[in-house]
């Protein structure tokens, strides 16, 4: 069967591919651009994992072939760091990403890249959402860790740095540390490293006995 | 799971699209794709040739015009959510935008797409059936306009053939004591509708005259229920004849049991979706608004909503509408008894 040849932008570069026409709009960067960034999740279109920023609007990457976004500006988790917001926070990071690291906006990591990409389109056409908008905008992107509570925090740090109010200061110790691993979904991060850096980036004593109960940010909701 | 491997045509033109069609053997066509995508990578759908209408210019358009609202065949569900137009006079239309999927589906999902799919359990359809409006297809003998009563079949299939589009879909326009009102009975974000309800009331110096009622999710298509109209044209709105109305709408009803609530569940639903929906679509006729509120009725809120309902009742003060009330003492008393 004939491939097809298609031009995608993503992150701002070019990029002409030659493709099967049933390959996912997800395929073509996990596997021909090597973006694994973008993550695929479940499969059925139903948990997020897989959003990008296609012409401005979030879309999911599994639920579109790759040749429908011959033409398109596509953006994912990677090039956020290169986007204009970026290091408007207090780091170089972009804001969202910076979010996401300092409110412990993540456990597994793996909903991530969606639900900043996500958070991103959301942010675009409304700098400063409420609570229910920015909920309302991630609930095609499900997380099994954090009960979403933290996620909303992160956005919410994020939309305090696009308005030029101080964002809150992060309940996490050394979240510094942490900022590498996260800023591209931890497609960058060893395995080696990964215990540690955990470790580290939780900031709690694991001979508190509290710890179990209290600084859990878990399933809240 | 990959696709099969499938030919992938994009027209340009209508015209070429009905042209492919003609030519092409077994063609599937991709409007938003947000389920048929998910269906070829089942392979529960393994199309040869797909012919796909996103390069199809100009098909993006929702706007009234000669007394119909027209949405072309590329008008994605938040198009309808976003739309000033939908907000101020078609309520149904307007409540049933953000309650499809999420805000990803919707940014790519198609209204004509949802309806060609004819799902039992999709939502515009139904909207379409309250509305009585039209299906516009073209074929290779040129355009022909189906009523929304008469286009669909059995689940995922309708009256068209192999070789139409659908090109866009028609509704008489909003008159101005018209309200129309859709509420959806769902687990969770991104659920098809467990039951669904669509009212559309007009008022004519507080007697009604029009009004229809159709239903997603409780038969083999989404369905009208002509006698549950009928029932309340030339009449004073009442309780009563919404409960009524309700009732008819429950004994039309053929839900069956899943693994989401019992067929007895549905039906008990069905009824107060029913009342719900027209007790929204009065509200709206009377005061000339579209979504008084997003509509939203789902699992978690469905037996504390009707506290909703009541306050959105009592703001009608003419003497039409004084039985609003008492809806709201019958449904949440029905609701009560459901499972």
């Amino acid at each position: 069967m004939t491939e097809k040849q298609i031009a995608l932008t993503v992150n701002g570069t070019e990029h002409e591919l030659e493709i099967e026409p049933r390959e996912l709009l997800v395929h073509a960067l996990r596997e021909e651009l090597d973006l694994t960034g973008t993550h695929i999740g479940c499969d059925t279109g139903n948990c997020g994992a897989c959003t990008v920023e296609m012409d401005g609007q979030a879309v999911k990457s599994c639920l579109l072939f790759a040749v429908q976004a011959d033409g398109s500006e596509i953006g994912t988790v990677e090039g956020l760091e290169d986007l204009p917001e970026a290091g408007d926070g207090r780091s170089d990071l972009h804001p969202i990403q910076e979010g996401f690291t300092r409110m412990h906006g993540l456990q597994c990591g793996y909903c991530t890249p969606g639900m900043m990409m996500a958070a991103k389109t959301l942010l675009a056409e409304n700098g400063d959402p409420t609570e229910a908008e920015i909920r309302e905008k991630i609930s095609g992107n499900l997380c099994r860790c954090t009960g979403y509570k933290n996620i909303v925090k992160s956005v919410q740090y994020a939309a305090d740095v696009y308005n030029d109010r101080e964002p809150p200061e992060s309940p996490v110790e050394h979240a510094e540390s942490g900022v590498e691993a996260a800023a591209d979904g931890g497609a960058s991060r060893t395995d080696g490293g990964r215990a540690d850096a955990f470790t580290s980036d939780c900031g709690c004593d694991r001979a508190d006995p509290s710890h179990e109960a209290g600084t859990g940010s878990g399933a809240d909701e | 799971m990959k696709a099969a491997r499938f030919e992938h045509h994009e027209p340009t033109t209508v015209e070429e699209a009905v042209s492919l069609l003609e030519s092409l053997d077994g063609p599937t066509i991709l409007g938003g794709g947000q389920s048929l995508v998910p269906l070829m990578r089942f392979r529960l759908a393994a199309p040869d040739t797909v012919v796909d209408l996103n390069g199809i210019d100009g098909l993006d358009y929702l706007r009234e015009e000669d007394g119909t609202l027209r949405i072309g065949a590329l008008v994605r569900h938040a198009d309808v959510e976003a739309a000033g137009l939908i907000g101020e006079r078609y309520g149904s239309f307007a409540d049933a935008a953000p309650l499809i999927g999420d805000p990803q589906v919707r940014n790519r999902g198609t209204v004509v797409g949802s309806v060609t799919q004819s799902d039992p359990k999709g939502d515009w359809g139904t909207v379409l059936l309250a509305h009585e409006g039209e299906v516009v297809a073209r074929g290779p003998d040129g355009e022909r306009t189906i009523p929304a009563g008469e286009f669909f079949l059995l689940p995922y299939d309708n009256v068209l053939d192999e070789d139409e589009l659908v090109t866009e879909l028609r509704v008489p326009v909003a008159s101005a004591g018209e309200g129309s009102a859709y509420r959806k009975l769902k687990r969770k974000v991104g659920d098809y509708a467990m039951v669904g309800a669509a009212a559309r009331l007009a008022l004519d110096d507080g007697v009604v005259s029009e009004a229809s009622v159709a239903l997603t999710a409780v038969d083999i298509t989404n369905v009208a229920v002509p006698e549950a109209g009928e029932h309340l044209v030339g009449e004073r709105p009442s309780g009563e004849r919404f409960r009524d109305a309700g009732e008819m709408a429950a004994e039309a009803a053929n839900p069956e049991t899943d693994e989401h609530g019992s067929a007895r569940y549905k039906s008990n639903m069905t009824r107060v979706l029913t009342q719900h929906a027209l007790a929204d679509a009065l509200e709206r006729a009377s005061h000339g608004r579209a979504a008084a509120d997003g509509g939203t009725a789902d699992a978690r809120t469905t037996d504390g909503g009707t506290t909703d309902r009541s306050t959105a009742t009592s703001g009608a003060t003419d003497g039409s509408t004084t039985d609003g009330g008492s809806i709201d003492d019958g449904t949440h008393r029905d609701c009560a008894g459901g499972e």
